[in-house]
């Protein structure tokens, strides 16, 4: 008895020892299978979770049994209904379902049955709850949302802001990137204002009739910008800030400097450079560039343009081409505008003969009017910085000894000739009437006597001046 | 005799000298050209910082909207002060000319060509005599005129653009960007005309000063406008009284 009860626990060791080295090997084969999968996903992602080896994977089939069956729900705790039913063409059609992903690689906690217990006050709750599985893999956008204008709205209690379920839908996601180029599939553009229509459908009815909205819908026009090329896609901003307002430029000319998207619709590409050459343009810039958060009431492109119902600039009705449906757009800032006003704002063009004429002739002055007053001046100071330095040093050269002598004779001059000043007002050279009699003290005339010496040496290389005689008047010194 | 030195402090130990100096400017004159400064400094300072507007040194300037704002408010009121003194400049002139007393010698004539012709000869060494000058010379007489027609253009300009709902009452819309166009052009070239000519005139050439002592001193007024000095010294001379001499 004793022999048969060892051999049977030999026995039972044995079994569990090659039982678990098989568990072990599928387990990691598993694990090898699933990294494959997300190498071959595109997405750039950190590997999937590791699926917990000890756990093994339960199919899709095994889930299906209960989920495949229309009309399995479940009450929650405010007695709305929750949907349990998965449709299985539905999953498999589906991005996850096309790769092959297991129903438990989302649903980490429901490998079991019966299911832990799943208490969701309400369907928004559960949505709220079960999007953060998103995060499991996609952690990259799911983290840009933290950012996003629709995830503050959900930290201040407003539990409808879109979570990534409501765009992308759960056991229908479909793939909108091009795993090649990870750009956005042309036909998933089709369906993105759809899908933000859901909660933005007034906005949504306005883009529908732009410009934009209408090549996209009625003739399937991959080209013309959807709400994410605005507004981004996973950090969505808060477009109704000042930074938004100031920084819309630069999201329009995106594509309206884009020579090779507008080439196709001849549309210019000048419109940025022009608008920033004008004064409103230019306020912008600045201020987008030195304090981004700025107010300004200086217009962006739509506020004339428009928001989300952009028309044709050629529109009849709408089209701003059309002076007075400029001078509406005018008025909002300018309202003593009259008819004349609009036409103030250069419409994007470029200063030329035909387009506003007189701009190109007011800068077509001043491009021969600047170098030719600039050559005037810099030919006219050039000589005569250039003779008076040619005079200096030629006078340094040949009249050292004359400057000194030069006073000799006129100190003479003042003290023989001149009476000296106090010998009476009556014997002094007659003064006109507005001549001032300015008597300087000794210092002072020393201070005067290196311009004096300097007007003598000039006068000395003009020998026609007849200023000999006058020199004399020039002072009268006196002891 | 409004600038007189009396030689009541003079002691026989110390050697005086008689200078004669020349009124040029009166004090209107005087002080016109010290509020014409300080605007014209004034918007340069304001307005140059807004023409540049994307250069580094500008935007640590206008850094803000309120920045911004603050140099359109000083530039607005000083372009006001700018435009009275303008027209207390062309009233004074109008009240001269109907009083037939405006002095004649701003005005532009064709010996001006000459003398500048003459002056460049002279530079360039042909003449050896610098010609002969009144009571301003040609340079003098193209820093006047000059600023006179770019202050015109700028206040013209400026107030089309300040106003531009009003203008484009009357004017067609194009006006408006043509006449920022010409303010900020024309904005450069005054202030290289200014930097360039006038400052090299009166500060390098020689240290002229009289704008705002409003005399100058005998060896600049012979050197310098030989014509008005020579004018002055033979009508003195011609009519001789003895008692002007109050020294």
């Amino acid at each position: 008895m004793r022999s048969v009860s060892r051999h049977l626990f030999l026995y039972l060791i044995g079994v569990i020892l090659i039982g678990s080295i098989t568990v072990l090997h599928f387990a990691t084969e598993a694990n090898a299978a699933t990294i494959e999968q997300t190498s071959q996903n595109n997405i750039q992602q950190q590997g999937l979770p590791n699926v917990t080896s000890a756990e093994p994977i339960v199919s899709n089939d095994t889930c299906l049994g209960c989920h495949g069956q229309p009309g399995l729900t479940m009450t929650l705790l405010n007695g709305e209904i929750l949907g349990l039913y998965v449709n299985p063409d539905v999953y498999s059609a589906s991005i996850h379902g096309k790769d092959g992903y297991a129903c438990v690689q989302c649903h980490t906690n429901l490998g079991e049955y019966p299911h832990p217990l799943f208490t969701a006050t309400n369907l928004r709750d559960a949505t709220l709850r079960l999007t953060n599985l998103c995060d499991r893999c996609h952690s990259g956008e799911y983290n840009l949302t933290m950012d996003s204008v629709h995830y503050d709205k959900l930290a201040i209690g407003i539990k409808e802001a879109a979570v990534c379920t409501d765009c992308h839908g759960s056991h229908d996601v479909r793939q909108w990137i091009d795993p090649k180029t990870l750009e956005i599939l042309p036909e998933a553009r089709l369906s993105i204002p759809a899908t933000c229509s859901k909660c933005h459908n007034a906005i949504y009815q306005k883009y529908r009739t732009s410009v934009h909205g209408a090549a996209l819908t009625d003739e399937a026009n991959s080209d013309v910008p959807t709400c994410i090329d605005c507004h981004g896609v996973h950090n969505i901003g808060n477009p109704t800030t000042a930074e938004f307002r100031l920084k819309s430029p630069e999201l329009c000319a995106g594509c309206h400097t884009n020579p090779t998207l507008m080439d196709k619709y001849g549309i210019s590409t000048n419109v940025l450079n022009t608008y920033v050459a004008d004064f409103h343009g230019t306020t912008v810039t600045l201020f987008q560039k030195q304090s981004p958060d700025a107010q300004t009431n200086k217009p962006v492109c739509y506020d004339c343009h428009s928001v989300h119902d952009i028309s044709r600039v050629d529109d009849p009705k709408t089209g701003i081409d059309m002076q007075q449906n400029l001078l509406v757009r005018c008025k909002v800032c300018h309202p003593d505008a009259t008819s004349n006003f609009p036409s103030a704002w250069m419409s994007h063009y470029i200063p030329s003969p035909d387009h506003y004429s007189l701009v190109y002739y007011v800068n077509l002055f001043y491009k021969f009017f600047i170098p030719a007053v600039l050559g005037f001046m810099l030919a006219m100071v050039g000589l005569d910085v250039g003779h008076t330095a040619y005079v200096k040093t030629r006078r340094g050269k040949h009249h050292l000894q004359p400057t000194s002598t030069e006073v000799q004779p006129e100190t003479e001059l003042e003290s023989s000739t001149l009476p000296p000043a106090s010998a009476g007002s009556g014997d002094q050279p007659a003064q006109p009437e507005n001549i001032e009699i300015k008597l300087a003290r000794g210092e002072q005339s020393e201070l005067n006597k290196p311009p004096e010496q300097s007007d003598q040496a000039e006068n000395k290389e003009q020998p026609q001046k007849d200023d000999q005689s006058e020199n004399p008047d020039e002072q009268v010194t006196r002891e | 005799m409004t600038n007189q030195h009396p030689p009541s402090s003079t002691s026989p130990d110390h050697p005086v000298r008689l200078v004669r100096t020349f009124p040029r400017f009166s004090v209107s004159q005087r002080s016109e050209h010290a509020v014409f400064l300080l605007c014209i400094a004034i918007l340069l300072l304001t307005g140059l910082p807004q023409k540049f507007n994307t250069s580094t040194w500008s935007q640590a300037i206008i850094s803000s909207p309120a920045r911004l704002n603050l140099f359109q408010q000083i530039h607005h009121i000083t372009a006001l002060v700018l435009s009275a003194l303008v027209l207390y400049h062309l009233g004074k002139a109008i009240y001269l000319i109907a009083r037939r007393k405006l002095p004649g010698d701003m005005l532009p004539t064709f010996q001006d060509v000459k003398d500048a012709w003459n002056m460049l000869l002279y530079l360039i060494f042909i003449k050896k005599q610098k010609p002969a000058f009144g009571k301003f010379n040609f340079e003098q007489k193209v820093t006047y005129w000059f600023l006179f027609f770019s202050v015109g253009i700028m206040i013209v300009s400026g107030f089309i653009m300040w106003f531009p709902d009003v203008v484009t009452r009357l004017l067609p819309g194009g006006v408006i960007p043509g006449a920022i166009m010409a303010h900020s052009t024309e904005a450069i070239v005054t202030t290289i005309f200014v930097i360039l000519w006038h400052f090299y005139h009166v500060h390098l050439e020689r240290l002229n000063l009289s704008i705002f002592s409003g005399w100058l001193n005998e060896e600049d007024m012979h050197s310098y406008h030989s014509l008005e000095y020579d004018q002055l010294i033979h009508k003195a001379n011609t009519d001789q009284d003895p008692g002007e001499i109050k020294s």
